[in-house]
């Protein structure tokens, strides 16, 4: 049995670093997930001014300063990626490949994803097109399956696929080296289009077509629908209401990932929202 | 408990009268599914006597599935005297999946 946490908090950027120093202080026994560099596009931004108290400050420093805060809180990150969030009743379980992590409530702060979908991406979800190689992988034996890959972990998966498909065909969306075995056949280009009639049969990039039985899409990052399997988005975010709760019990979102502006602000006072309301309806259990 | 259904039966177990058939299809290695399959043994506790439920197993049942062109697990499909009346596709959360299933009684 995993310990269960009171809240986990999946995001590291202002939004979820906000909602993690909020609950600590209301004592509550949390996790956040995240990434080294807190947020690339907070490490990235060269000159922040509408940040209070914090003028002309760059990103980098304004991280180092988040950094320090967590510090003195005695906050950890831990440095893993979530593959799914399964909303079991009363608690969630939260997946690291075979990894699982239990807790009571749960806090989104993923950001948004720049990704653009490709065109007959959604219509074909689940008819050929998929987000996760090593789940639906073993339905496509003797098959031609197709990768695209936004970073190298889809290199392992296209290996693994190629053991089990007729023909495996891997899209690289970065520029790299490429550890791929000798059966995979590489592809350059741009994809354009997936097209089929009830399922999956082509690829259009645009120098070539691709005839295939099956496409996984590898992003950075899982869209939050995906990431949490009946989680209501509505315009390509989390909806949620003023206390920042989704539409499923325990569940809140904040930051960028329920919608716009994109700002530090915003994100840090709504993982505040989300993470005072979780603290209330943890207490709330507790009295039954 | 959810009753196992192969190839081989899975014809007859479809027809419950006019009583709606939840069909899950999954397979052991597959972490969504494990994550379902308590959820629908709830539900079906829930809805005994007005919807029966099934389950197949995709790795050892193939000539349903690729009838049913199951591209991706879990899927939960329902049927109505034989027929596919809806599906869907991936976990769900309980509230979710019940809804789901309340549509066709």
């Amino acid at each position: 049995m995993a310990d269960r946490y009171d809240i986990a908090i999946v995001g590291s950027g202002p939004a979820g670093i906000s909602a993690a120093i909020n609950a600590k202080i209301r004592n509550k026994n949390i996790i956040i997930f995240g990434s080294k560099n807190l947020s690339a596009k907070l490490y990235k931004a060269p000159k922040i001014n509408n940040y209070l108290g914090f003028p002309e400050i760059s990103g980098e420093i304004l991280k180092k300063e988040f950094e320090k805060h967590l510090d003195k809180m005695n906050i950890n990150i831990t440095y893993e990626r979530i593959n799914a969030v399964y909303s079991m009743g009363d608690y969630f379980t939260l997946m690291v490949n075979e990894k699982v992590y239990e807790s009571t409530a749960l806090i989104l702060a993923t950001g948004v994803e720049y990704t653009k979908s490709i065109k007959g991406e959604e219509e074909f979800l689940g008819k050929g097109v998929g987000y996760c190689a090593t789940c639906d992988a073993p339905l496509y034996k003797g098959k031609i399956v197709t990768i695209i890959g936004y970073n190298n972990e889809g290199e392992e998966d296209a290996n693994y696929v190629s053991e089990l498909a007729s023909k495996t065909y891997y899209l690289p969306m970065y520029k790299g080296e490429y550890k791929l075995k000798e059966k995979i056949e590489l592809l350059n280009g741009k994809p354009i289009e997936i097209k089929g009639n009830n399922f999956v049969s082509k690829l259009i990039l645009n120098n070539r077509e691709i005839e295939t039985d099956g496409i996984f899409i590898l992003k950075d990052s899982v869209p939050p629908g995906q990431l949490v399997p009946g989680l209501l988005i509505e315009n390509s975010h989390i909806k949620v209401n003023r206390n920042m709760e989704t539409n499923i019990k325990g569940c809140y979102a904040a930051g960028d990932c329920v919608g716009r502006p994109y700002q530090y602000m915003k994100a840090a006072g709504e993982g505040q929202v989300a993470a005072l309301n979780a603290v209330a309806y943890i207490d709330s259990l507790k009295k039954l | 408990m959810i009753k196992e259904v192969m190839d081989n039966n899975f014809n007859e177990e479809i027809n419950a009268g006019n009583m709606p058939v939840v069909v899950d299809f999954w397979a052991p290695w597959c972490g969504p599914c494990k994550m379902l399959g308590p959820v629908l043994e709830e539900l079906e506790r829930e809805y005994e006597g007005r919807v029966k439920f099934i389950k197949v197993n995709v790795d050892n049942n193939p000539i349903v599935s690729q009838k049913f062109r199951i591209a991706s697990i879990p899927t939960v499909m329902v049927f109505k005297n034989g027929e596919v009346k809806d599906q869907i596709i991936g976990f769900r959360p309980k509230d979710a999946m019940k809804e789901f299933i309340e549509k066709h009684i």
